[in-house]
């Protein structure tokens, strides 16, 4: 019997890995709360879970472990750094503290829970002795999980198919947009607005590309000197030309 | 051997895996549910867009009478047996709490499904389009989602398997069957979407936020007793070999989680917000749903996982009921907008709830479950009457907009007074009948505590009375304001909601005693 | 070492996705340390799991799992829909339900 699957006494290998990982997880954990970017605290969630997920596999939870690394941290975590990239540039946190002193409370708060509860759950904890998954695991541990959970957990796991379903439905609800008759547009109608008078057929002018400044948000000049918004895409915001970039420079012959 | 090695067929063959005794008929009203919801969602997909609401009404309409005929059904035959496994436990209190669910949610359908108001109903058409733009301009006058009736569909379901749940973990399964739902629900007014999706954000965020106390509480008791069925914990407190601990930190985290759903103070933050800010149906659906669930699976945690440890919970919890019913009628008194109010009077009545529930004794809980029942029907009909009084903004639900209503709609204004007389308890009313057998129930255990919350619940339902007075006061003598609301003509669905909820309300107050014996022969629950 | 141990960590990062709920505004942040709450949970229950001697704790952190998904898919949802007409995803910033 190895010792996944035995796991009743902490040998030395997991003591080892306890020592390791456990701070490591928590350093984490604090990292994600304290983290101004919210990209970063995405990517310390991510360490925290893959630490858990060595804990469950070393705790004689092979399965759930990778489960935890394939579908938590890869699935899940995923979809939050998907939303926040396309949150995007409003990623970041502010610091300004709206309630006064809520903060400071919080973190004493925190701290006295976290110092009555661990102390507590020591205590209790400590005189108990684990009995190990050896017997339960003994037909292989996704075996055993099959065997409970298409018994007595039977009607609790139909049930989580409402859960899915409901999941889905809000996600279509709240972010498909049918498209309305009037806004599909065939390709003659595309040729047509693009021909039609007051429309310029061509591509758009790039923006200016100066000796100074290669950035596309810098707009072109025109040919009688004046800057042209066309050149910029309209979701940047508009760099101005310092007056040392704007004036002509001298050149040698001069 | 290796802990990855795939097993042989002959080592899948030694598990025996047996499915365990499922008793149909008695899973039946949660299972038509949840196949109705399921056809619902293939009925938005198929049908012609015109059709869907109408088939959609129909469906759900049908599905909730047939869960109540199969509660009814099962009532009669008078079953009390635990089924799949022990998940889910049949006895009196889950079938009168689900009868009340199905009855309530019919009820609650009405307004969810009521177009005549305005154009389209109460939803908008597609939330995914961003508020304010040409397009949601656009779609202002387009027909609602019908995606809202497969969503009521689950969270009834949802509902119904919360108050039948038997372990932590079919419980747990159950609120968030019923909450997502809800939080989807919120985020869908035609009208002030912003300030829905607000209501929505909140509910979501503090609702996730008490369900992971509740995972860790379930996680602590399982350390606890090996085990999450109910019976299991009460066993396990019995025999008392770990340290008691654990039970008790795991009891008030899995706590924390049901006083949220039920918003008992200090758990409550969400209530107003997420009251004012959700389409008016959907809060009357949650005012009486939700309140019925939550409180039906507290009172099975409280009497049959946690009989033991009475004593030691019994001071904490009272508190919490203290703090509620005081929280919950001061802040009333001091509110301006309608939504508001009745969102802190459904504070306070937790708190009247909780009062019974403490009572721990079989009067205590049929009392409680009466309660619920009577609330029920009066906050619906009190939300239906919300959304008669419209401007053109929709609905105007600031208190200095109802002045004078008496003159304008007499029978609308009469409607909403004797819902307020009801919910301040004045006899006659179900408000009276209900309070009178939380209280005597508290009062019959005859120990200090219940007499300590008797005496600040008498006291808080006086200062609670105060503010619905005053909408009273404010309907038939002041002045009209310049721009008055109108009162739209109710459509026939509404005209019904109110109907029912007005009836119920009266016939609980004058005959109470049907529904109470009802309750009583109900009120046991088995382990 | 016991493997109690592993639950007073668990009792930690509890507390840290806490106490990060109550501090930052980030609508996505808090929602994430909600997560943190969760996976601690999801801890204690496979820990539980072995001192215990039944799977029943593995089970229920599947369970916890799924949960988790579709409240992830809900969460992020109901806040890109918020984020897509007000182009912030702070808390402080949905204000409009005020008495």
């Amino acid at each position: 019997m190895s010792t996944v699957l035995a796991a009743a006494g902490v040998g030395a290998g997991e003591a080892w890995t306890f020592w390791i990982l456990g701070p490591l997880a928590i350093l984490a954990a604090l990292g994600m709360v304290v983290a101004r970017n919210a990209v970063h605290s995405a990517l310390w969630l991510v360490l925290v879970m893959l630490c858990l997920g060595v804990f469950y596999v070393v705790q004689a939870g092979p399965f759930i472990g990778l489960a935890q690394i394939i579908v938590y941290t890869g699935a899940i975590m995923m979809l939050f750094l998907f939303v926040l990239m396309l949150v995007g540039r409003d990623a970041s946190d502010s610091l300004i503290e709206v309630l006064r002193g809520q903060r400071l409370a919080a973190v004493a708060l925190g701290l006295g829970f976290a110092g009555l509860v661990g102390a507590a759950f020591f205590r209790a904890l400590d005189s108990r002795d684990a009995i190990g998954l050896a017997q339960a695991n003994a037909e292989g541990n996704v075996q055993g999980i099959a065997a409970s959970l298409f018994t007595r957990y039977v009607f609790a796991f139909e049930v989580t198919s409402a859960l899915l379903i409901a999941a889905a439905i809000g996600a279509m609800i709240l972010a498909h947009v049918e498209r309305h008759k009037d806004q599909k547009f065939t390709q003659p109608d595309l040729m047509r607005a693009r021909f039609a008078p007051g429309n310029y057929p061509g591509p758009k002018p790039g923006p200016g590309v100066y000796a100074t400044s290669t950035s596309v948000a810098t707009p072109g000049l025109l040919p009688d000197g004046r800057l042209s918004d066309r050149t910029i895409s309209p979701i940047l915001p508009k760099r101005e030309l310092t007056e040392a970039e704007s004036t002509p420079k001298a050149t040698e012959g001069r | 051997m290796n802990g990855f090695t795939i097993a042989t067929p002959a080592q899948v063959l030694a598990i025996d895996v047996r499915l365990p005794d499922l008793d149909y008929a008695a899973m039946a009203p949660m299972l038509v549910l949840f196949g109705a919801a399921c056809l619902g969602v293939l009925v938005d997909a198929f049908a012609p867009r015109q059709s869907r609401h109408t088939i959609q009404f129909a469906l759900s309409f049908i599905a909730l009478t047939v869960a109540l005929l199969a509660v009814i059904r099962e009532a009669r035959v008078g079953s009390r047996e635990l089924t799949a496994d022990v998940a889910l436990a049949i006895d009196g209190p889950t079938l009168f709490l689900q009868g009340t669910l199905a009855v309530l949610g019919i009820v609650a359908l009405l307004l969810v499904g009521e177009r005549a108001l305005e154009k389209g109903g109460p939803f908008v058409s597609q939330a995914a389009i961003p508020v304010g733009s040409e397009a949601d301009r656009r779609q202002a006058r387009e027909e609602g989602a019908t995606e809202v009736f497969p969503l009521t569909l689950f969270a009834l379901s949802g509902m119904m398997l919360f108050v039948a749940a038997n372990d932590l973990l079919t419980m747990f399964v159950a609120l968030e069957v019923f909450s997502l739902p809800l939080y989807l629900l919120c985020a869908l007014a035609r009208r002030r979407r912003l300030v829905s999706q607000e209501a929505a954000l909140k509910y979501f965020l503090l609702g996730a936020f008490a369900s992971a106390f509740f995972i860790f509480g379930m996680a602590l008791l399982y350390g606890f007793a090996g085990t999450v069925s109910f019976g299991g914990i009460h066993d396990a407190a019995l025999l008392a070999t770990t340290s008691p601990l654990l039970l008790f930190t795991g009891l008030a985290m899995v706590a924390v989680g049901l006083l949220f759903k039920i918003a008992a103070v200090p758990f409550h933050v969400w209530t107003p917000d997420v009251y004012q800010g959700a389409p008016t149906s959907v809060t009357a659906f949650m005012a009486a749903c939700t309140k019925v669930a939550a409180f039906g699976g507290l009172l099975r945690v409280l009497y049959v996982a946690f009989d033991r440890a009475r004593w030691d919970i019994e001071p904490v919890i009272g508190t919490i009921a203290i703090l509620t019913m005081l929280v919950g009628a001061i802040l009333a008194v001091t509110q301006t907008d309608i939504k508001r109010l009745l969102a802190y009077s459904s504070i306070a009545n937790a708190g009247y709830l909780l009062v019974g529930a403490l009572a721990f004794s079989k009067e205590g809980l049929s009392s409680a479950m009466f309660y619920l029942a009577a609330y029920g029907f009066t906050v619906i009909a009190a939300f239906a009457v919300i959304t008669l009084v419209r401007d053109d903004d929709g609905e105007a639900t600031h208190l200095s907009r109802w002045a004078g209503l008496g003159r304008e709609a007499p029978l609308v204004a009469g409607v909403f007074t004797f819902l307020m007389l009801a919910f301040a308890g004045i006899p006659l009313t179900s408000g009276f009948t209900s309070k009178f057998a939380v209280f005597g129930a508290a009062l019959g255990v005859g120990e200090a505590w219940p007499v300590a919350l008797v005496i600040v619940g008498v006291v808080t339902s006086m200062i609670l009375a105060f503010p619905y007075l005053r909408v009273v006061v404010m309907m038939w003598l002041s002045e009209p304001a310049e721009q008055s609301p109108t009162v739209a003509i109710p459509g026939a669905f509404t005209s019904a909601a109110l109907m029912v909820g007005v009836l119920a309300t009266l016939l609980l107050g004058v005959f109470p005693s049907p529904v109470l014996d009802l309750a009583d022969r109900a009120a046991e629950f088995i382990r | 070492m016991e493997p109690g141990y592993y639950v007073v960590l668990a009792a930690v990062l509890f507390t840290i996705g806490a106490v990060g709920v109550l501090i930052r505004r980030n609508a996505i942040v808090l929602f994430m340390c909600i997560e943190l709450m969760l996976n601690a949970g999801n801890l204690a229950l496979v820990t539980f799991s072995r001192i215990n001697g039944t799977l029943d704790g593995q089970i229920m952190a599947f369970f916890v799992m799924v949960v988790a998904a579709a409240e992830v898919v809900i969460g992020l949802a109901i806040i890109m829909s918020i984020f897509r007409t007000r182009r912030s995803a702070s808390v402080d910033d949905a204000n409009l339900l005020k008495y």
